[in-house]
């Protein structure tokens, strides 16, 4: 049984820990869902067996071991392993079984959009200010009276951010405004957590609708200061072009 | 000559490790992690709905959710008294009876807490049901107590400004102050005969709840330090109350391992006749 399944047997375990662990280290890469590699492992079982039956006498070689195994002439210390198979696998069927039947106790699955796409008035709008000292100045003292209890020092983590989950977003991070444009912020801070779509379900935003309390050029100055404060420059349409 | 060891003769090791720690790598750790939901457990005895002292609540899983002051909407707040609340649950098949648990430096008339339910299939905005801008949202079901009041109210809302008690009171509240933490029990039939403006609950179901706490401490101006929108609040969590045990999984499991015990018994017997 040696020889001829080590190499099945490695070649599957080095795939395996290539998808889970060396993938997801890659430039612009990520961690792949489980769906995903146990895809991928089936596909590897399948090459697998399709080598290994390409013909009689290496069909024979690849199946012989394992039917020896399980009618236990390999002998040896192979028989103690072969009534642990036999007895594991109907086990494992009956786990597999009772898992798929009983109720689950996880909520329900939020498949939530973090940034879903803007109504069309708001897509590519510029920011019409001035970008001046004063003005960011300007922008980041609003920022420091209406945005920081939540938003924080830029880190999302205000003294009022503990109970909101989605947490208030860290525009430091670069996944946030650093990847979104400003006319995307606009919309977000104008009409809050009431203007999400439906795939911004299941509606936990507690951003208020600012426009009922600033006016739009005090919410391109806001956007402004954000931006400064957090180290970030808005995505444009030039930078992708 | 020398000795050449084979290299891999021990290659399962190598396997059995590298496995051993790829399955570990999936585990979940080992510290408690925040609770995303109340659990209501089937009491054995009486149901204390009306008593929130009661050792029975002993018994109920507890959860606990961070709260944060209300700042959607702009009559707002930016720090509340009220920081975490624990919640259990427990239900005797026909009530369910929601317990609050929070720590407040003082016993104030105006002290207040309050549950938060969305109503029927339609997803409601946590701030007090708020209409959204490119959606239909549903209303909110609340459960509102008050410390001066000493009962329960049955209120529906959709956006601030429109919340009102509704015609018919089916919600049953009490809380009691013992040492510097108010305990309120909330509770009320699972189903009522006002689907509209109710929540309903099924055994065996999760439902959107959130919470709201506020504290009725008389400030120098004479008003309470929370009030209205002034208040702490909390996302949408999850509720369910634990179905009646069904013991049908554990048949099927029985019944899958036999079939493949039966599967494995034909499979090596032919096995060995043909070999």
């Amino acid at each position: 049984m040696k020889g001829v399944l080590v190499r099945p047997i490695f070649l599957t375990v080095f795939i395996y820990l290539f998808l889970k662990f060396i993938v997801p280290n890659l430039p612009h890469s990520a961690p792949l869902p489980s769906s995903l590699i146990f895809l991928y492992l089936m596909l590897t079982t399948a090459g697998i067996v399709i080598f290994a039956t390409l013909s009689g006498a290496s069909k024979d070689a690849f199946f012989g071991p394992m039917l020896r195994f399980l009618t236990g002439e390999s002998g040896g210390a192979f028989g103690g392993a072969r009534y642990l198979v036999l007895a594991l696998f109907p086990l494992l069927v009956g786990w597999q079984t009772y898992g798929s039947t009983a109720s689950s106790d996880a909520p329900p699955a939020e498949n939530r959009t973090i940034h879903p796409a803007p109504p069309g008035e708001y897509t590519g709008l510029s920011n019409p200010v001035p970008k001046t000292p004063d003005n960011i100045m300007y922008g980041k003292g609003l920022y420091a009276s209406r945005c920081s209890p939540c938003h924080g020092n830029f880190d999302g983590k205000g003294f009022a951010a503990p109970g909101f989950t989605p947490p208030p977003a860290n525009f430091k991070d670069p996944t946030t405004i650093a990847m979104l444009q400003e006319s995307f912020l606009f919309w977000r801070i104008k009409k809050g957590g009431v203007g999400l779509p439906v795939e911004g379900m299941p509606w936990k935003s507690a951003m208020p609708r600012w426009e009922l309390e600033l006016s739009d050029e005090d919410i391109w100055k806001v956007i402004m200061g954000e931006y400064d404060g957090a180290g970030q420059k808005p995505r444009t349409w030039d930078e992708s072009e | 000559m020398a000795r050449v060891r084979r290299p891999g003769a021990r290659w399962w090791v190598g396997a059995v490790g590298l496995t051993g720690l790829c399955l570990a790598s999936g585990l979940p750790p080992a510290y408690s992690q925040q609770s995303v939901s109340v659990r209501a457990t089937l009491v054995k005895g009486a149901l204390p709905a009306d008593d929130p002292a009661a050792a029975a609540w002993a018994t109920a899983a507890v959860s606990e959710f961070p709260m944060s002051p209300q700042v959607h909407w702009p009559v707002r707040i930016t720090d509340v008294t009220a920081k975490s609340v624990k919640v259990r649950g427990l239900h005797d098949g026909t009530t369910v009876a929601i317990l609050l648990e929070y720590a407040d430096p003082s016993e104030d008339p105006d002290d207040a807490a309050a549950l938060e339910f969305m109503v029927g299939d339609s997803k409601a905005h946590f701030a007090h049901g708020q209409p959204m801008a490119q959606v239909q949202g549903g209303p909110v079901n609340i459960w509102y107590w008050k410390n001066k009041d000493g009962k329960g109210v049955d209120m529906g809302a959709k956006g601030f400004g429109t919340l009102k008690p509704h015609t018919h009171q089916t919600v049953n509240a009490k809380g009691v102050y013992q040492g510097g933490a108010w305990k309120v029990v909330f509770s009320r039939p699972f189903k009522t005969d006002h689907g509209e403006e109710d929540t309903q609950f099924k055994p065996g179901e999760f439902a959107s709840i959130a919470f709201a706490i506020w504290d009725g401490k008389k400030m120098d101006t004479g008003q309470p330090k929370e009030k209205g929108s002034e208040k702490a609040i909390s996302s949408w969590w999850y509720f369910r109350a634990d179905a009646p045990p069904d013991y049908s999984p554990y048949m099927y499991a029985a019944l899958a391992v036999a079939l493949a015990l039966g599967f494995e018994l034909v499979l090596v017997r032919r096995l060995k006749k043909g070999s």
